[in-house]
């Protein structure tokens, strides 16, 4: 007999899975769906695939009537065979980050004509994401038999260029984001060659149409190829196919990479989403080098020359790995800080060094006060933490003080923390820039003007000695990548919170109507490169601010009321009559609620109606406050004319 | 997985579909939010909770639950 919480005979249930099968059974799911991301955190992956099913027959609209807030992502799924299979997973794999899915399903092996008609459903449903799955029956199910290796090459070709022409299409419809994969290469097929070389030929063929599919992202930017051979069968041994699924249902991939493949989306719909994790925290003893510093001394603990401490090392080096592409890392442990920088600076084996955080922070307080200080002092929210520790007491601790904050409890055997590190994309973006890259050093350069400020008497001082730089310029080709991550990433001050692709940047960067103004900012402690965007629209004497973005770093520095201030300035140069405004409220941004009117806006009933909650000023620019005194603004603003006329005398500076 | 109402509650657990031991002998088409597709998350369920393997080809001609129920039944005898 089964018991009645949600387990099976086989495995006793987490009391997660316990409690979200109780929400289910008691119909209190979309009730209670901000529940959920923690219950999900807690499941182990079979736990997941129940619980998905279960999740899957919620209807959004349920979700959302109780929880209006609740962040949703729709996605299309499409594809060669039976593809519903995806619904499921995807639902838990989102939800788990605290998103609801919006699904819809493509009839069966659609997805050439839906992609390829701009007049389609699956376009006119406007899907944030459009997942294609593509197995290699796509290309075998055209193959004759008797086929050798160029039978293969020749239908290839044909697909390639048949999924050229498709990301061709979606890129051109500018909305939303195309998923595509890899085809693995089933062993069966391979092995109904008995040549070794005629099998080696197969190999090669289908490995450069493989590579060739993963191109076509350079040149298509609402494309992402997810690459599915490194989820085949590596150290989880996820299998490629289920035989019995594939004759019977036509469905292609095993339940495991099914779900493998839904965590992939999920985490590509969490970064497209900007809600990527920024800083990865580590604890030290037993996580980041073997043994108790404490007990052990500088000499004692293990970072290579063992078993053990070879291991340890492999970790290090994923770590500076990750913090080289601007993951923000910290370390928060239970030591005395001098023992802990000795072996920073000092250790000769060790990977990480002091300069590879932002912060070390060894005291003995609990270590969620800890992190919270941390998020303050960075400015970044809670929930963009992930926190690695090997001490089940401190993770359980975190989890129940922080739940925002992703916690990997690390376990005793230094050669899975890697794994175990990675087995999220936690940190997974679109797109590294190079801004990304220089972010760490920017964040621990923001850490000392804290030590700065706490030296000065008031903040006017301090302000006057920062001596602040701000350039308010159109964006350059090169900055449109960056535009776009902003959009993206830009949680805090982000008057509207939408988001825009690059092709989307794109696209208003070359309008006649609209221009797109970069913000840099620098000041004594170095530059800071693009810190945020204004984007202005121009209609007869009208002049719309879409959207105004800047990046925590540089809060309350002034920087946002001199580059509205110039734009305001610029627009009466123009002729135009008023400057409308924006703000729309989201879970994040209520510190910029009143951006618009503190600065010389008044609310304004807008002709058209926006959604529910959006508020609207207009300035009549009659009165323009100045620039802020202890900032100096350059740059050429004045290069774009009013009503979109562009003229091109800018200097750059 | 020895009874009756083991099938059903493994259906509720596995699949969140509200069936009771009046749905078994129903067609699959009158069990409320049955889909295709849940014959398989069932038969897999069915063979970790049996440890033995059932025929698909059998499992996708079901018409009832109780078609189910009796081909894993029989395999368990």
């Amino acid at each position: 007999m089964c018991p009645t919480n949600g387990t099976t005979s086989t495995e006793p249930a987490s009391v997660e899975a316990q409690d979200v099968f109780e929400l289910y059974r008691r119909g209190r799911v979309a009730a209670e769906y901000p529940r959920l991301r923690r219950l999900l955190a807690g499941l182990g992956d079979d736990e997941l695939r129940r619980a998905g099913q279960l999740l899957s027959r919620v209807d959004p609209d349920e979700v959302l009537r109780t929880h209006p807030e609740t962040s949703v992502v729709s996605v299309t799924v499409t594809g060669h065979s039976t593809v519903s299979g995806l619904v499921a997973p995807l639902t838990a794999e989102l939800a788990r980050h605290g998103l609801l899915l919006r699904p819809r399903v493509g009839d069966f092996d659609s997805y050439v004509f839906d992609l390829s008609d701009l007049g389609s459903e699956l376009y006119a449903s406007g899907s944030d994401l459009v997942v294609c799955l593509l197995d290699a029956d796509v290309v075998f199910d055209e193959v004759p038999v008797p086929w050798e290796p160029a039978d293969v090459e020749r239908v290839l070709a044909d697909k390639l260029r048949l999924l050229a022409g498709i990301a061709t299409t979606f890129t051109s419809a500018g909305k939303g984001t195309l998923v595509l994969n890899t085809l693995p290469l089933p062993r069966e097929r391979a092995a109904e060659l008995t040549g070794h070389r005629s099998r080696a030929r197969l190999g090669a063929i289908w490995r450069e149409a493989n590579a060739r599919l993963l191109r076509l992202v350079e040149d298509h930017p609402s494309v992402v190829v997810l690459d599915l051979e490194p989820l085949v069968g590596d150290g989880d041994g996820v299998p490629l196919r289920d035989a019995r699924l594939a004759a019977y249902t036509k469905t292609r991939f095993s339940p495991g990479l099914t779900a493998r493949y839904a965590r992939e989306v999920a985490h590509l719909a969490r970064g497209l989403s900007g809600r990527s994790k920024k800083c990865l925290v580590l604890d030290l003893d037993e996580t980041v080098w073997g043994g108790i510093l404490g007990d052990d001394g500088i000499d004692g603990i293990e970072v290579a020359g063992s078993y053990r401490g070879e291991a340890f090392g492999a970790f290090q080096r994923t770590a500076r790995q990750l913090a080289s592409q601007g993951v923000v890392l910290a370390a928060v442990s239970k030591n005395d800080i001098e023992p802990v920088l000795q072996v920073l600076r000092e250790h000769p084996d060790m990977t990480l060094r002091e300069d590879d955080f932002v912060r070390v922070i060894a005291n003995w307080a609990p270590k969620h006060e800890n992190l919270r200080a941390l998020a303050e002092d960075l400015n970044l929210g809670i929930d963009s933490f992930v926190f690695a520790d090997d001490s089940p007491y401190e993770c359980g601790l975190v989890r129940h003080e922080l739940p925002e904050v992703t916690v990997l409890h690390l376990d005793g055997d230094p050669a899975l923390h890697a794994g175990r590190l990675l087995a999220d994309g936690w940190f997974d973006v679109l797109d590294i820039t190079a801004d990304d890259r220089l972010r760490p050093g920017r964040y621990r350069d923001e850490l000392v003007r804290k030590d700065f400020l706490d030296s000065f008497t008031s903040l006017d001082d301090y302000l006057r000695e920062l001596d602040v730089r701000v350039e308010l310029a159109p964006a350059a080709p090169g900055d449109l990548g960056r535009v776009s991550q902003i959009t993206l990433r830009t949680n805090q001050f982000n008057l509207t919170t939408e988001r825009l692709q690059q092709s989307e940047v794109e696209r208003l960067a070359d309008s006649a109507e609209a221009e797109v103004l970069t913000i840099r900012s620098s000041d004594r402690f170095g530059e800071h490169g693009i810190v945020g965007v204004v984007f202005v629209r121009g209609e007869g004497q009208v002049w719309h601010i879409d959207n105004f973005l800047l990046s925590c770093r540089v809060f309350s520095r002034g920087i946002e009321q001199a580059c509205l201030s110039a734009v305001l300035e610029h627009a009466r140069e123009q002729g135009a009559r008023e400057v409308l405004g924006r703000y729309r409220p989201s879970p994040k941004n209520g510190k910029v609620k009143d951006f618009y009117p503190r600065n010389g806006f008044t609310a304004h009933t807008p002709d058209s109606a926006d959604s529910a909650g959006t508020l609207a000023f207009r300035h009549d620019l009659a009165d323009i406050a100045g620039p802020p005194a202890h900032l100096r603004l350059t740059g050429a603003i004045g290069v774009f004319g009013p009503l979109g006329t562009v003229t091109t005398e800018g200097n750059r500076q | 997985m020895k009874t009756i109402d083991d099938f059903v509650l493994l259906i509720q657990h596995e699949i969140g579909l509200p069936v009771t031991a009046e749905h078994i002998g129903e067609g699959l088409d009158s069990v409320p939010g049955w889909d295709s597709l849940h014959l398989l998350t069932l038969l897999t369920a069915l063979e970790r909770e049996t440890g033995r393997s059932v025929s698909m080809p059998d499992v996708l001609e079901a018409t009832t639950l109780r078609d189910i129920y009796d081909l894993v039944a029989v395999t368990e005898t």
